[in-house]
């Protein structure tokens, strides 16, 4: 499983004088589980979207287990997100109209057009695991929580090293929340995931191993939870 | 790759946006083959329409008009030529049939062409379905699409079709025959021997040597007809099938001097044809402009289109889609959306054409054949590469987007 070492990162958007997120060195190690909090526009989103190889920093290294993801070019980055990285948005973003299965197989037929039976397998476990038995379900007939449990059984469907979660709580009710915490921790933990979260949601970030505080672009407290 | 279920669920999604910019290219295509179908049946039409007329003789006058009037049955009153030169071309010997044509009466709205047996024997598909020739001054053989039965008794109108007049009581022609279905306007016509047509405007009948007079109503039926003609009256136009093709030329230069006018209608249909293809230029011209419009609508649609998902695209690639997959995604897309414009266009075009077409049989008579080729292929063919190469626009904004936007709420 891959640890990850930023450098130096930098991101600047032009016109403004302060960096969006200035980060001299930070490791997360395989199969921790962080959550980073902190206020809005703190730069939690553009860490994430940096440390998965979505938007390019102007300096700096990210180092996953020796491959610093930003010299590889961006058809190799993109490959090696898919193989490695699985993410939970705040919002979903499943597909309506395709069907809850279809829907988890998709990252990997967006690759390979076809999906393997030993995938399409596990895609139908992990539906059955977080609860959902109607395969061919339309995914915008599903409840939100519904919806979210779809997503996390789509990120966890290609064996990520990695599962980014960007506030995967905060659109759900309590019980769908619990239950989108509970899932996310065992799922990555049966792999021995890097779990990451971006959460304001304090029984999600009691679930981690560690909490970042980010705040102006700058890691502020970086620690272990006890 | 992005699975095909993947792209129907995104049309289906955007059903209203996709069905408009389909119906705008169907429009655009469906002109541009309406032009080109409609143009080449009305040609094919027209010159099906003057085959068997290999030489058309009338008196000094325009050529288009008599043309127009012996060949296409579009009548207006053409001078007469003197009745001998009918004679001297049935007795010459490069003459292999000469059929005068006579006009002046209709019935309910069909010319009443007066001519002979001859003429009607000698139209290449103008055999009979039903009946036979006219044996007698009295009777007449209708084109395939004269509503009226064998047995039927008319009554000519004097004057052309459009104009009307007093009803001719002397003579009744009963219908004993019907020509079969050429597509020209000789189908809604009712052919009677040309000496009733004389009869009826009181001229003598061409068969003695009298000077004009007024025929007994009881004479009519025991009147012989056709030729050979004896002092036979004035007739606008005769139809003249040479026995070669160098007589057709001799012919045609020994009547065009003088009185008389010598026309292939081959020849006058060119010329009207150059005249059609500078206003074919015209709509073709119209038809791809406004594909060009489409198509410039059809990029803005695409890229204001575009703008609204690209969060959905940047999604895509932080799920693991390479960017190349979302290049394809929105070409394909936007081709799919083309082709079953270009295909629906084809449709319209080709059902505007067939009722345009109906339209046009049933005003002048001539059905052209409205019939995709090979250049209806090219055309649609060259509208696909164009949008190949235009959607190529917006998926490289596509491909080119920043991915970043993925996790941004």
């Amino acid at each position: 499983m891959p640890s990850v070492k930023l450098r130096d990162v930098q991101v600047r958007i032009a016109g403004l004088e302060r960096p969006v997120i200035d980060v001299p060195q930070l490791s997360i190690d395989a199969g921790e589980r962080v959550a980073i909090t902190g206020p809005s526009g703190a730069g939690k989103t553009t860490l994430i979207n940096v440390l998965v190889g979505l938007e390019r920093p102007n300096t700096g290294k990210v180092i996953w287990d020796k491959i610093d993801i930003f010299d590889l070019n961006e058809a190799d980055r993109d490959g090696w997100r898919a193989k490695n990285v699985g993410i939970v948005f705040q919002e979903f973003h499943l597909f309506p109209g395709l069907g809850v299965l279809d829907n988890v197989l998709l990252p990997q037929q967006l690759r390979s057009f076809r999906s393997s039976a030993e995938h399409r397998m596990r895609a139908i476990d992990l539906l059955r695991h977080v609860g959902l038995t109607r395969l061919d379900q339309d995914a915008a007939t599903l409840s939100r929580g519904e919806m979210q449990r779809v997503a996390i059984a789509r990120a966890l469907c290609t064996r990520p090293s990695v599962v980014v979660a960007d506030e995967p709580t905060a659109s759900l009710d309590k019980n769908s929340a619990d239950a989108v915490t509970e899932l996310l921790v065992d799922l990555s933990g049966s792999l021995g995931a890097t779990l990451i979260v971006i959460t304001h949601d304090s029984s999600l970030e009691r679930a981690m191993t560690r909490a970042i505080f980010m705040d102006r672009g700058f890691v502020m407290t970086s620690e272990g939870n006890v | 790759m992005i699975p095909a279920r993947f792209i129907w669920a995104d049309l289906r999604r955007l059903w209203v946006g996709s069905t408009v910019v389909v119906l705008l290219i169907a429009s655009a295509t469906g002109l541009g083959v309406a032009v080109n179908l409609q143009e080449r049946a009305l040609r094919l039409g027209s010159a099906r329409a003057a085959e068997g007329f290999d030489l058309v003789i009338g008196a000094a006058g325009s050529e288009t008009q008599l043309v127009l009037s012996a060949v296409f049955l579009q009548l207006a009153p053409l001078p007469l030529m003197p009745g001998s030169i009918l004679q001297k071309l049935s007795a010459d010997p490069k003459v292999e049939m000469a059929a005068p044509v006579g006009f002046g009466d209709s019935f309910d709205g069909m010319p009443i062409v007066g001519t002979s047996a001859a003429f009607i024997d000698s139209r290449g598909h103008g055999k009979l379905t039903e009946g036979r020739i006219f044996r007698q001054i009295s009777e007449a053989v209708v084109g395939a699409k004269v509503k009226l039965s064998i047995g039927d008794e008319i009554k000519p109108l004097h004057g052309l079709p459009d104009e009307g007049g007093h009803t001719h009581g002397e003579l009744a022609y009963a219908i004993v025959g019907r020509m079969a279905e050429t597509g020209t306007p000789w189908d809604k016509a009712i052919l009677v021997p040309i000496e009733g047509v004389w009869r009826v405007h009181h001229l003598v009948d061409g068969h003695d040597d009298r000077e004009e007079h007024e025929p007994e109503p009881a004479s009519m039926t025991s009147i012989r007809i056709g030729p050979p003609w004896n002092n036979p009256p004035g007739v606008p136009a005769i139809i003249v099938k040479a026995k070669t093709i160098a007589d057709a030329y001799r012919l045609r230069a020994e009547y065009r001097r003088d009185a008389t006018l010598g026309v292939f209608p081959a020849e006058v249909l060119t010329r009207l044809f150059a005249t059609l293809g500078d206003v074919r230029s015209v709509l073709a011209a119209i038809a791809m402009t406004t594909q060009a419009l489409v198509a410039a609508a059809v990029i803005l649609v695409c890229t204001v289109h575009l703008s609204q998902r690209r969060k959905q695209l940047a999604v895509l690639r932080a799920l693991g889609a390479p960017r190349r997959a979302v290049f394809g995604l929105v070409w394909v897309e936007i081709l799919i959306l083309v082709g079953l414009g270009v295909a629906l266009g084809v449709g319209l075009g080709y059902a505007g054409a067939r009722i345009f077409s109906g339209w046009l049989s049933a005003t002048s008579g001539i059905t052209g054949p409205i019939a995709l080729n090979l250049e209806d292929l090219t055309l649609v063919a060259v509208l696909l590469l164009i949008a190949a190469v235009i959607a190529t626009i917006p998926a490289a904004m596509a491909y080119r987007q920043p991915t970043s936007i993925a996790l941004r709420s």
